[in-house]
């Protein structure tokens, strides 16, 4: 990890933390500022980012969170059978506006097939899903146009809520940067790594503004610094109101969500 | 409407962008001219109709099974199921058209003494119904191979079939056919209006079928309920 990749994952770290926009700013730029006058590795100067933004918490607090919202979401008693096989059984979910819930489990317990269900894009064999405002979903793969530009994707996207072209694009491009990438480059979808290819995905479904987001591991072929950037945007979602749904594997990041729907059978150890 | 034309225009970038696949639209109504030109005309000119109706179904087919992962979260974000299919309809008549053209202008170049209104009508039968036919397939059948496999199948009978046969009638680019014997063979207008009509009715049904297909794969599903933010 060079310096760059330190003070991000050091300002993700704060954001996470809840350190107030200004003071973790400044923070970032002090040490920024001493790093590049000193020298060094930032590994030595400052330790791991996690126990330097632990003790700048510590000496200057946190700013408070915002309290989580009306339900978005509710999905009770979702069950599911692919012929004789229960994949998914009673399952339910509540997720509030400014709350990040993960659904996590085994391969094959059901996880894609929950998000699914609750985008409308599959029906349960029982069990209902309330939503409250607009819905946004983002694949695991697939959901692009191999011979568009991302450009294109994004007045696609932006015509079915009758966004003009121009702010489309815009807005497409801005969502992008917030995940390292510019998108402003006319490379057709297919010709975009794994990585950049799921930024895209990821990007068309933040674009409609949606107020209950679906995410099927959004994070797949991310680089370090790309997962770090999602971690940064779906927190800065949440902080703005919105209900997020994260289907996850990766176990690590459970610290920084709310809620948290195991889909592991009762009979291999799940929590559901 | 502006939902509409995007998806027109869109389905059209995609398939401008597929270079080879162009290529191979242009070469296969070609290919089924030139195998035939050395015969009798009227039969040169219904191979053509016919390349044309393969190849712009199998662009159809292809559009839409490549649409497939994209059309639903298109739904999510606003479209409604007619946008989609009628957007991509659309722009598959226009590229039809614009394949059609080169060939109308072979036909008029390379052979006398045609009923040339009736070959611009015939080759207007064939985009018309092409277009829905390949769709309907591609929403039908999952992948791709199997989907053309069964355009391959609808061709080769329509190839075979004699089109006297009352059989005949009820496959798709019959009206293409009896217009073009009125355009080559200078028979009487009841082929041509047999066949315009054909072509009209066939259209219909598969806009429709094409309409029911997808109104129930992008329906709206009972267990889920919008509840407007207060």
């Amino acid at each position: 990890m060079n310096a760059d990749d330190w003070l991000r994952a050091f300002a993700a770290e704060l954001y996470q933390r809840r350190v107030g926009g200004d003071a973790a700013r400044h923070v970032v730029a002090e040490a920024a500022t001493h790093l590049r006058e000193g020298g060094g590795d930032p590994w030595l100067v400052f330790g791991s980012p996690q126990a330097y933004a632990a003790a700048i918490v510590e000496s200057i607090g946190t700013a408070p969170g915002p309290r989580p919202g009306p339900v978005r979401l509710h999905a009770r008693g979702i069950t599911k059978r692919y012929g004789r096989q229960v994949v998914l059984r009673d399952a339910s979910l509540t997720v509030r506006a400014g709350q990040i819930a993960a659904v996590v489990g085994a391969n094959g317990c059901g996880k894609s097939t929950f998000l699914r269900i609750c985008a409308g894009l599959v029906s349960p064999d029982a069990g209902e899903v309330t939503v409250s405002g607009r819905l946004g979903y983002c694949p695991q793969q697939g959901g692009t146009a191999d011979f568009l530009l991302p450009d294109e994707h994004f007045v696609l996207v932006g015509a079915g809520q009758g966004v003009p072209r121009g702010p489309a694009r815009q807005a497409g491009r801005a969502a992008a940067r917030q995940l390292g990438w510019d998108a402003g480059n006319a490379v057709l979808a297919r010709h975009l790594s794994g990585g950049t290819r799921q930024k895209l995905n990821l990007t068309m479904s933040t674009l409609a503004q949606p107020d209950v987001l679906l995410l099927d591991e959004p994070y797949q072929g991310f680089d370090q610094g790309s997962y770090v950037d999602l971690w940064d945007q779906l927190t800065r979602l949440r902080d703005e109101g919105r209900a997020i749904v994260v289907v996850t594997h990766l176990l690590n990041q459970l610290d920084r969500v709310d809620v948290v729907l195991d889909l592991t059978p009762a009979h291999q150890g799940g929590r559901s | 409407m502006n939902r509409l034309v995007t998806v027109a225009e869109m389905t059209l970038r995609e398939l401008a962008r597929r270079r080879g696949v162009l290529l191979l639209l242009l070469l296969m109504p070609l290919t089924f001219w030139l195998i035939r030109r050395d015969s009798y005309v009227g039969q040169s000119v219904r191979a053509l109709l016919l390349g044309i109706s393969w190849a712009v179904s199998t662009a159809a087919l292809f559009a839409t099974s490549a649409a497939r992962e994209l059309e639903p979260r298109l739904r999510l974000t606003g479209y409604r199921p007619h946008h989609l299919y009628l957007g991509r309809m659309l722009g598959l008549w226009g590229l039809g058209l614009a394949i059609s053209v080169p060939f109308f202008l072979l036909t008029v170049v390379d052979a006398n003494n045609l009923r040339y209104g009736g070959i611009a009508v015939a080759m207007l039968c064939c985009v018309a119904v092409a277009a829905p036919f390949g769709m309907l397939i591609g929403a039908l059948l999952p992948r791709e191979l199997e989907g053309t496999l069964l355009l391959l199948t609808v061709v080769a009978m329509q190839m075979l079939l004699d089109p006297a046969d009352a059989g005949a009638k009820l496959t798709p680019f019959w009206s293409s056919r009896e217009i073009a014997t009125w355009a080559v063979d200078h028979t009487d207008d009841g082929y041509l209006t047999r066949g315009s009509l054909h072509g009209l009715v066939v259209t219909v049904l598969l806009i429709v079928t094409v309409a029911g297909v997808f109104a129930v794969r992008l329906r709206r599903r009972r267990h889920l309920h919008h509840v407007p933010i207060a």
